[in-house]
């Protein structure tokens, strides 16, 4: 197939990421490492431009290339396209090599017809996911391609009811043969290239030389197929406390994203190591490729089909900032990344957070007063105050006040900028007090139930916004010392050893203070005047200041060839450092 | 008193304190009618104000409270506007979550802050408010033609959305500034208030 317009993907060579997007270049990079994806093929990046110069039609020999692309499916699959007795069911995704905003993401389930939801029926033995699958087709087809206002997407919805609702808004029906279907998907993610969005965005950051979006076709694997299939996701170690034993959700018969989209009950990888011990221990070999291939925790997401095991995505897993440390640490220490790597791999941030004094439970409980959904972490401790200009006037008398409000609007803001912590009796971790306490990282609870904000008004509280606790009175805090934690201490250690600059808690020196020199920041709309920044560093040798805590600070200081910086504590920006030394 | 001066004691309301400026800016009228109204209404003691900032006072409050229902009673008959704002909760649900998503990141069983670090893991955020604001433009649209004025919000909600897009990622959910989440609670607050609506969170 080397004079095909379109690539399939088969795992013994890789082509540039330039060529094929970001997301057939990882399916690409999984299958030449041996591991069993869904198979695929791909519209290159070039086929992007052709079409837009060919008045955004998709040429014959293209379209010859997406047939053989979908009978490289069917022969890999043993499945037929648009065939109710065996059916092949695809998914077509943009990719262009860098993400952007505007650009058509997915469209799933592509050759459902009245057909093939009868023979879907009879495979998985499950009619109402069949008539699910084919409803959520028309709806993501009628939403993301054919641009219809829909509401939402929500169960109890009929295919032929969406039909009816996109044929009305947009006056286009949705194509009820699978290859038009293809070919409309097709063209939706080449026409969203030149989409006002897209191109505003390219325009912002001159990405004009960028050519286009590939698109990739996929077949998709059914996780309900009968007693051993199922979907989960695996993180090769433990995203929460980063034990390098791999943690993993399971779904026994759950399809696409019911793991994620957290709608179902899921289980542990107990469960799946009973069921099918062959497929688990396949798993974490295969994990355990990603991990060492990537030298980073991979978070995987996969689909057992009928006993097969199916990897559908990898990629580096979002962890706490205690797992971020343990991590980087054990990585270097197996010898997967360096240390000075290891260093660079936790952000200042996450090390502030861990260094952070932390409430003593056993003393603490008995304490308890009220509990709700916890909405932005963080320990603050104050009365208790229910009118927020109230909370703002003794504020700024110097009081440390806990708002506390049944409800919260725009007319309680400025009481949640004045207020140590936030506690709601209404609300969940998704409302407007939630968003607006995280923006400006107050600690808060969120959801404690109606009529404990007046038992709560006058009363000195901590409030635990990590844990969605309130407690009555100043709860004590434990420090948390560098020397507590055996993999601190070696980060610590090596954070020091790989720092460009000495960081310092105090200099008997003559110290040169930036925020006393007008360098400050913290003010919002506050822009430095670097050459200026420039100018005083000269010939100085130790610095302090709370603009040496950003990048473009550090990177100054390092620039002027600073020696020493006082700070306190040291450990975030000695990790800045190292950061910012790479960076350059 | 006049239409414009219980607007700018409304738009006040919504603002929290304000100056004449933000109000007008948020009521999308004249500044110096807007400047002189709320002279007017400070003058019967209707709102409080120093150095140029405005707080709806105790008898402004009751005066809205109870005009809400007189001025408002064709709107809140209006059964395309009821319906509009119907789709507007379920447009602030997706947003809500959103910002959630924009704030924390799901990690195996719970969340943590995001730090920003992920590029993807952000576009992928800005591609969903792209979405969600195109449904905004037209549930706003829909609120916009029975109140022309709401066409104000659509304007600001815009201005923010290209910030977002240029980089400038405060402008998702900052509070101190017109962020997205700011002008869509300001939004919220006016319709609650415009329909006699209670805030369930």
């Amino acid at each position: 197939m080397s004079e095909s317009r379109v690539i399939c993907l088969e795992g013994t060579q890789l082509p540039p990421r330039e060529l094929i997007g970001g997301k057939a270049w990882s399916i690409g990079r999984m299958l030449s490492l041996g591991l069993r994806v869904p198979p695929a093929f791909v519209l290159p990046v070039s086929e992007c431009s052709k079409y837009h110069e060919g008045g955004a039609v998709l040429e014959d020999e293209v379209w010859t290339g997406v047939l053989e692309g979908i009978a490289y499916l069917e022969t890999m699959t043993g499945r037929r396209f648009g065939d109710p007795e065996a059916p092949l069911l695809v998914s077509v995704r943009s990719g262009a090599a860098i993400s952007m905003p505007g650009m058509m993401d997915t469209v799933l389930n592509l050759g459902v017809t009245d057909g093939v939801e009868v023979g879907l029926a009879n495979l998985t033995g499950n009619a109402e996911y069949a008539l699910d699958t084919h409803a959520r087709f028309c709806h993501q087809y009628g939403d993301v391609v054919l641009k219809a206002d829909l509401e939402t997407y929500s169960g109890g919805m009929s295919a032929e009811e969406i039909r009816a609702e996109v044929l009305t808004d947009t006056d286009e029906e949705i194509p009820r043969d699978p290859f038009q279907q293809l070919s409309g998907a097709i063209c939706a993610v080449f026409n969203s290239w030149d989409s006002p969005r897209a191109k505003a965005y390219r325009r912002h950051w001159n990405m004009n030389e960028v050519g286009g979006t590939a698109v990739t076709v996929q077949a998709m694997v059914f996780g309900n197929l009968g007693d051993r299939s199922g979907t989960g996701v695996l993180f090769t170690r433990n995203p929460l406390s980063g034990d390098p034993k791999p943690y993993g959700e399971w779904l026994p018969g759950g399809q696409g994203d019911d793991v994620v989209g957290g709608t179902h009950a899921v289980q542990d990888m107990v469960t799946l190591e009973s069921a099918m011990p062959d497929v688990h221990e396949e798993l974490l070999v295969w994990a355990n490729i990603l991990e060492r291939e990537h030298g980073e925790v991979q978070d995987i997401e996969f689909t057992v089909q009928e006993g097969r095991l199916y990897l559908l995505q990898t990629r580096s897993a979002k962890r706490s900032p205690q797992a971020a440390i343990r991590i980087a640490v054990d990585l270097a220490s197996e010898g997967a990344i360096t240390a000075e790597e290891a260093v660079a791999r936790v952000t200042p941030e996450q090390v502030r957070t861990v260094l952070l004094p932390k409430l003593d439970p056993v003393h603490s409980e008995k304490h308890l007063t009220a509990s709700g959904e916890p909405a932005c972490p963080g320990v603050a401790c104050g009365i208790g105050v229910i009118d927020p200009d109230e909370a703002e006037r003794r504020t700024a008398e110097g009081e440390s006040i806990v708002l506390v409000r049944p409800n919260t609007s725009p007319n309680d803001v400025h009481g949640m900028i004045a207020a140590v912590a936030v506690v709601t009796e209404l609300g969940g971790s998704t409302s407007h007090a939630a968003v607006v306490t995280r923006a400006l990282g107050r600690p808060s609870v969120v959801g404690v139930g109606e009529g404990v904000a007046q038992s709560l008004a006058g009363k000195l509280l901590t409030v635990d916004g990590e844990g969605g606790r309130v407690y009555l009175g100043e709860m004590p805090m434990i420090e948390t010392g560098i020397s507590d934690d055996l993999w601190l201490t070696q980060f610590a250690k090596w954070a020091q050893d790989y720092a460009p600059i000495d960081v310092v808690e105090s200099d008997p020196g003559g110290v040169l203070d930036l925020d006393a020199a007008g360098f400050g920041v913290g003010i919002e709309g506050n822009t430095i005047d670097f050459a200026g920044l420039a100018s005083i560093l000269v010939g100085a040798q130790c610095v302090r200041g709370s603009l040496l805590s950003t990048p473009a600070g550090m990177k100054a200081a390092l620039d002027a060839g600073i020696s020493r910086v006082v700070a306190r504590p040291v450990l975030p920006l000695q990790v800045l450092a190292v950061r910012v030394a790479r960076e350059k | 008193m006049t239409d414009i001066e219980f607007l700018a004691v409304h738009g006040l309301a919504v603002r929290k304190a304000a100056g004449p400026a933000a109000v007008a800016d948020l009521l999308g009228l004249n500044e110096e009618e807007v400047t002189a109204a709320l002279e007017a209404a400070a003058g019967k003691g209707l709102v409080a104000g120093a150095r140029g900032t405005y707080m709806v006072a105790p008898d402004g409050q009751t005066m809205l409270a109870a005009q809400y229902p007189i001025v408002f009673a064709a709107a809140r008959e209006d059964g395309a506007l009821t319906a509009a704002y119907e789709r507007f909760e379920k447009v602030n649900t997706g947003l809500l979550a959103l910002f959630t998503d924009w704030q924390t990141v799901p990690t195996g069983s719970t969340r943590i802050p995001n730090d920003h670090e992920d590029k993807d893991y952000d576009n992928g955020i800005i591609d969903r408010l792209g979405d969600l604001h195109e449904r905004a433009e037209r549930v706003v649209g829909r609120c916009a033609e029975a109140q022309p004025r709401l066409t104000r919000y659509l304007e600001r909600l815009e201005s923010a959305y290209d910030r977002v897009l240029a980089g400038e990622i405060d402008w998702v959910s900052g509070v101190r500034i017109d962020s997205y989440h700011t002008v869509w609670f300001e939004l919220h607050e006016d319709l609650l208030r415009m329909l006699g609506r209670t805030r369930q969170e």
